[in-house]
């Protein structure tokens, strides 16, 4: 039961991030930038949980810089047309750059070990991992049962005919973004507070990429992206228990275990999966 | 195909190269420099130091960092760091020597071959890595024999143990870290022959989760004293240990301090004294190429017990572990390391 609940905890960051983006691709855009959205979610949490003692003060601040980050990405890549990957990559290394500097300014050159609050645990877990399950399916009516939903996914189809239904892609995008951004940011914070309750430069290392294939690989589907991260996530305990017992097969090739299960599984049962049509490309009005 | 299908596939293709693009420099994000000078004019004396990772890792780069540091307060030099990794490292090295860098210092065995190479161009430049094999007239190497810390950590540790099970939790799996961890495995087996040691990686030095998770996975399968080479990810390893109730070994910097409170001894490095003395023959001119190796004898390498947590260890271990320390220091037990 531990195990099993070990790697939700570890598997939530990734999780959150990737339901986000769920919701943000089936609307239409692509967050690059969600490696740098997460990343810029754990400085801020990890900062403002220190000063203040609280935690949960932490949490909001760490979602409040992501929202902020993706609200950044919507104004040049949904009301100004912005080439949505070019943004991305600005966000991700702008958030690499900050939050590097700041951590630096912060803790001088040569770097500090310390810890921050962490949340409380409730029956072994903390909240936030508690509601990713929760999340996740919520995500999944919103998108499949709800008149909004519909809208949304319209919007990431044929934004054409939501503008003609009297919806505003635009907003429809906003939200999009923002739902990606903030979840993004406290799958970060969860990261920082709870996960590794500290902060390390660069300490995401590459998740926010990983959450992105992740949407890909749960087809676009909330509790599809979800299971994806609990997937990789038990590789990766799976990985460590193999290189542990040390079976002869070398380390190298164990570490690249989850990502090579993860490639051939979307080889063979990716299929079916269809990004939607109008991902990724800027909507503009016209006459 | 369709001309929507083709429209389509040049996005796609587009979206995937921006993805490697940010993937590559993800890879060599933070290769800023930053230069820092006391009152030194261009004809002054000037030091340059590349590391493989950030200087804020707390551990290997940070370490060099201060060393850097070091030879500015006490030589008055003109510093400048940078990361460079695979094939920035020449370029770094060029341009230092360029701007008339009279030492540049590569923090690694890989900066020890493009140094010995680029010093025929540069005669007035000394190149110098840590570790590494070949020398010439202007470079060499001087390796700090962190095994013999991790020697002594080993036999500590196969002694506190109750499970008689250890873990080395390393970040990346190179030859250095390798190289302390067999030190490690062969001081703990030294002292207890039936003693089982568990090597994870998680092949990044900033993946503090990843170190976590391993040091649990470590802890699972009964590991009750964890040594690590994680660097900034370290505070990952010192939370599992305090979690789950077992004692950590610091390395690199003494460690003994850390929040966690689970610290019982560092494996460590003081690297100052070598960098300001490197520094110093260079700048008047007296260096000769040369692999010089830099170990407990020089004051550099010490295991250093943790004064909170002395209880944790008997009068016994202690006793050994001096014991240990004079053999070394007298030469009679030789640690065991790789070349690389």
């Amino acid at each position: 039961m531990d195990a099993w609940l070990a790697i939700l905890m570890f598997a939530t960051p990734i999780s959150l991030a990737a339901i986000g983006e769920t919701v943000g691709q089936r609307s239409g855009v692509l967050n690059i930038g969600l490696e740098g959205t997460m990343l810029a979610g754990a400085v801020c949490a990890a900062m403002v949980a220190l000063w203040s003692g609280n935690a949960w003060l932490g949490l909001s601040a760490g979602i409040a810089a992501g929202a902020a980050l993706s609200a950044l990405t919507a104004f040049l890549c949904v009301s100004r047309p912005a080439d949505q990957v070019v943004v991305g990559t600005g966000v991700n290394l702008l958030a690499m750059g900050l939050t590097g500097a700041w951590f630096r300014s912060l803790f001088g050159q040569s770097g500090k070990l310390f810890t921050v609050p962490t949340l409380p645990k409730i029956g072994g877990l903390d909240p936030i991992a508690w509601t990713v399950p929760f999340l996740a399916l919520g995500a999944f009516v919103l998108l499949r049962r709800t008149h909004f939903g519909l809208a949304l996914r319209a919007s990431g189809e044929s934004p054409k005919a939501v503008e003609a239904s009297g919806r505003s892609v635009f907003q429809l995008r906003w939200v999009g973004l923002l739902v990606s951004g903030a979840l993004g940011a406290a799958g970060g914070a969860h990261l920082a507070l709870v996960v590794s309750s500290t902060f390390a430069e660069n300490m995401t290392s590459g998740r926010g990429f990983v959450a992105l294939a992740m949407v890909t690989f749960g087809r676009w589907n909330p509790l599809g992206a979800f299971a994806a991260c609990l997937l990789i996530g038990y590789l990766e305990s799976l990985q460590f228990s193999l290189q542990a017992a040390g079976g002869g097969l070398p380390q190298e090739l164990l570490l690249a275990l989850p990502y090579a299960t993860s490639l051939l599984a979307l080889a063979l049962f990716g299929r079916g999966g269809r990004a939607p049509a109008a991902l990724a490309i800027p909507y503009r009005r016209s006459g | 195909m369709s001309r929507e299908g083709i429209r389509k596939l040049g996005r796609m293709r587009r979206i995937l190269l921006a993805l490697v693009a940010v993937g590559l420099m993800g890879c060599s994000s933070g290769g800023g420099k930053s230069i820092d000078s006391k009152g030194g004019s261009n004809e002054g004396f000037k030091v340059a130091l590349l590391t493989p990772g950030p200087v804020n890792d707390s551990g290997w780069s940070a370490m060099a960092y201060e060393g850097l540091v070091a030879i500015r307060d006490e030589l008055g030099a003109e510093i400048s760091n940078q990361e460079a990794r695979g094939t920035q490292i020449r370029d770094a090295m060029r341009s230092y020597a360029q701007r008339g860098f009279r030492l540049v210092i590569g923090h690694g065995f890989e900066y020890n071959e493009p140094g010995v190479e680029l010093a025929m161009d540069f005669p007035d430049t000394v190149f110098v890595s840590s570790s590494g094999g070949k020398t010439s007239a202007n470079a060499g190497a001087f390796r700090f024999y962190l095994e013999q810390g991790f020697y002594l950590a080993g036999a500590m540790a196969a002694d506190l143990s109750k499970s008689g099970v250890l873990a080395m939790i390393g970040g990346p799996k190179v030859p250095s870290i390798e190289s302390t961890f067999k030190a490690f495995e062969a001081g703990a087996k030294a002292t207890r022959p039936s003693v089982r040691v568990i090597t994870l990686f998680t092949g990044q030095d900033s993946d503090v989760a990843a170190a976590k998770r391993a040091t649990l996975e470590a802890i699972s399968q009964g590991a009750d004293v964890v040594i690590h080479q994680a660097n900034a990810a370290a505070q990952g390893v010192f939370e599992a240990c305090r979690e789950k109730g077992v004692l950590a070994i610091g390395s690199n910097a003494n460690q003994n301090d850390n929040e966690s409170g689970v610290v019982v001894g560092s494996a460590v490095i003081v690297a100052k004294p070598a960098f300001v003395e490197l520094a110093r023959e260079v700048k008047e001119g007296r260096y000769q190429g040369s692999i010089r190796l830099i170990g407990m004898e020089k004051g550099a390498i010490d295991f250093v017990l943790n004064p909170k947590l002395e209880s944790r260890v008997p009068e016994a271990v202690k006793q050994k572990l001096a014991g240990l320390k004079e053999k070394i220091l007298s030469g009679e037990l030789i640690v065991p390391k790789d070349e690389f």
